[in-house]
């Protein structure tokens, strides 16, 4: 009994947690295909570049993946994480690396709640929004960035952090390792971020217990800002080079992470582990495909076909579920029929 | 403009104080530009106004068929233009004529959006649907086409649609005015457009009276990509040539043609919720975008706050029309 113990534990949790360990299944698949494909993918080196690549599209699968869990869609992280980029770079010289760093947080974060109120004042669809902010943050960022590619002349802060440590990590990757932990406990045991979570599962039931929409809507947008800043703080510092028309590929990337993480577009589902792993299977994907000198289209290819065979999936699931639960009550109303006709038949 | 107004006037609940404020300041601000820019009213400069217009106009009103019918809209427009370009371009350039190559990039474009609309119908989002095809069909494009512009000889026969031109008047703002009017009818007078509204504005009393979503997904998806693939016909035929990322990269002010589309539908107040609007108001939309841009260059003004104003008028579009909107619609 005691040696069964922990794979009774493992199918438990498997029961418990089919996304998770449907994410957890793609991952290792991707991963091993690529290991065995090619003899250089399963190094201590690939892992750091793995990471690496982590640190910037772990952000924003996070804010994508926060901002489908209360139903919602950010389309303009792209938008935003470049202007970040275009922010922390033209100012690095004048203010300090820090000072820029935190001067464009606090902007996508501020740009993060006035999304949010808009949406909760205005009344419309994440989606309707975020398309015009879409546009308008790139307008923001040329005009920041003058319509050029503007880049660091120091190079002492792309070196910081992109040193490594630990063997696996770099500050880069650390400082969002740090992120998803914060914002999971933040989603977990907060009031705040259950919140979140009871807007997206069940809007209607949650406007009807009281919850607010404004709060978590804010709060959501809000984080959803700061961490797509963060992601383009990253990639900004590390190049050394930003341009306001770039990034526009994190979109595709950051909503296929969270699809295979585990959220559903009806919200409610999904979490920050999930987000990390659908982010690390993403990742996974284009370094292997790098490896196999792969053009950059065909990334964008794989990673399209992939998003569309997650949400098949999960309307396809949800089809069935539908069907299922139809037939059931169809069933259940044929057997009161017919239990109300026997009934009457007796009394005749 | 104040035919604009005079749409707007229409949508019964938008004759909120507050909205004819707005659209009096944005008339006012229109009106200033118009007549302090200098070259804005003339002929010439109104006909290269509805040319500008016209492509980003004909994709609008398809993508209008969409967004009328509740399916918010398709990520994909210019991914759908991409790979029709380059079915057109490698037709052309490997000498089948311009009417096998024009039938050619019709079936792929049909191809492309009733396989989105299928899936979109299935009950699939129709925003992720789009984002992921978005990313196969321009993979697919680039990939067939090497990522190298594929160029074919002058003189051709397409070349009558990019740029001749009839009574003085380009073909492509012909093909922009007869597509205006044809999709109007279609969609107020005939049995479709109808059913179009119904679905749009009620899905389950749609769906109750025996008008499912899927069919009408899948016709348009393929309505709006149809209007992508000609859109992309007509560009190719312009300059003789075509790249996956023409329509990423080098198009229009905003650099990017799905965006500056998704802006048309919206700024002429359609309700992305689907059941209100009309194609005339995609129309309206392309013409006023055009209008604006058009007086900032006459008037020096870079990409920059070009796009910075589009944008802006995108969102404070969308501000007024929610509000306008506010307590005919629920929350949801």
């Amino acid at each position: 009994m005691s040696a069964r113990l922990p794979e009774r534990w493992v199918l438990t949790w498997v029961a418990h947690n089919p996304d998770l360990s449907f994410a957890v299944l793609l991952a290792a698949c991707v991963y091993v295909y690529f290991a065995l494909t090619n003899g250089l993918f399963a190094t201590h080196n690939t892992a750091f570049a793995i990471l690496e690549r982590f640190a910037v599209l772990g952000p924003i699968g996070l804010s994508l993946t926060l901002c489908i869990i209360a139903g919602e869609i950010d389309l303009s992280v792209g938008s935003n994480a470049a202007l970040a980029a275009v922010i922390v770079v033209r100012f690095a010289d004048s203010l300090g690396a820090f000072n820029s760093l935190m001067l464009a947080l606090a902007v996508s974060t501020l740009i993060g709640v006035l999304q949010g109120l808009l949406i909760a004042y205005l009344r419309v669809r994440a989606i309707v929004l975020t398309v015009g902010t879409l546009m308008l943050l790139r307008g923001v960022a040329l005009f920041v960035a003058q319509e050029k590619t503007v880049s660091l002349t120091d190079f002492d802060v792309p070196d910081f952090i992109q040193t490594r440590m630990l063997e696996y990590f770099s500050p880069a990757s650390l400082l969002c390792i740090v992120l998803f932990v914060c914002v999971g406990l933040f989603m977990t045991y907060t009031k705040y971020g259950r919140e979140i979570f009871a807007i997206g599962g069940a809007r209607k039931e949650a406007l009807a217990a009281g919850v607010g929409l404004r709060r978590p809507i804010v709060l959501v947008f809000a984080l959803s800002g700061f961490c797509a800043g963060l992601g383009g703080v990253v990639i900004g510092l590390r190049s050394g080079t930003a341009q306001a028309l770039g990034l526009q590929y994190l979109l595709l990337a950051g909503t296929v992470a969270a699809f295979i993480g585990g959220v559903s577009i009806h919200g409610g589902r999904g979490g920050v582990i999930g987000a990390a792993i659908g982010t690390l299977t993403v990742n996974f994907l284009d370094t292997g495909l790098v490896f196999d000198v792969t053009p950059a289209y065909m990334v964008q290819l794989c990673l399209g076909v992939l998003l569309i065979v997650v949400i098949m999936f999960q309307t396809g699931s949800r089809v069935f579920d539908l069907y299922q639960k139809r037939q059931a009550s169809l069933a259940e109303s044929d057997r009161r029929r017919a239990e109300l006709v026997a009934k009457r038949n007796r009394q005749i | 403009m104040s035919a604009l107004a005079q749409i707007l006037g229409r949508g019964g609940a938008s004759r909120s104080p507050m909205t004819v404020a707005l659209i009096g300041v944005v008339a006012a601000i229109v009106l200033f530009g118009a007549l302090t820019t200098p070259n804005f009213l003339t002929l010439f400069n109104a006909k290269t106004i509805i040319r500008d217009a016209a492509l980003v106009g004909i994709m609008g009103i398809g993508l209008t068929f969409v967004t009328l019918s509740g399916n918010f809209f398709l990520l994909s427009m210019k991914e759908i233009a991409a790979l029709s370009i380059i079915t057109f371009a490698m037709g052309m350039s490997h000498s089948y004529g311009f009417v096998l190559s024009l039938l050619a990039t019709t079936l792929v474009a049909v191809a492309a959006g009733a396989v989105q609309g299928l899936l979109i119908g299935l009950g699939a989002n129709p925003i992720v649907v789009t984002l992921g095809a978005a990313g196969l069909f321009y993979g697919v494009a680039s990939w067939w086409s090497d990522n190298l512009v594929v160029a074919f000889r002058r003189p051709n026969d397409a070349e009558w649609l990019g740029t001749g031109s009839t009574f003085g008047l380009p073909n492509i703002t012909i093909a922009f005015i007869l597509i205006a009017i044809i999709a109007e009818f279609v969609l107020r007078y005939s049995n479709f457009g109808r059913e179009v509204f119904l679905i749009g504005a009620n899905r389950a009393a749609g769906k109750a009276t025996g008008h499912e979503n899927l069919p009408m997904a899948i016709k348009v998806c393929t309505i709006a990509a149809v209007c992508a693939g000609f859109v992309a016909v007509a560009f190719a035929a312009q300059i003789s040539s075509a790249q996956a990322n023409y329509f990423s990269s080098e198009f229009g002010s905003s650099g990017d043609m799905t965006m500056s589309v998704i802006a048309t539908v919206m700024v002429g107040g359609n309700a992305i919720t689907g059941g209100f609007g009309s194609t005339l108001r995609t129309s309206f939309g392309a013409i006023f975008i055009a209008v604006v841009d058009n007086m900032m260059v006459l008037r020096g003004y870079t990409s920059g706050p070009r796009i910075l104003s589009v944008g802006l008028i995108i969102v404070v579009s969308i501000a007024v029309f929610a509000l306008a909107r506010r307590g005919r619609r629920s929350v949801e």
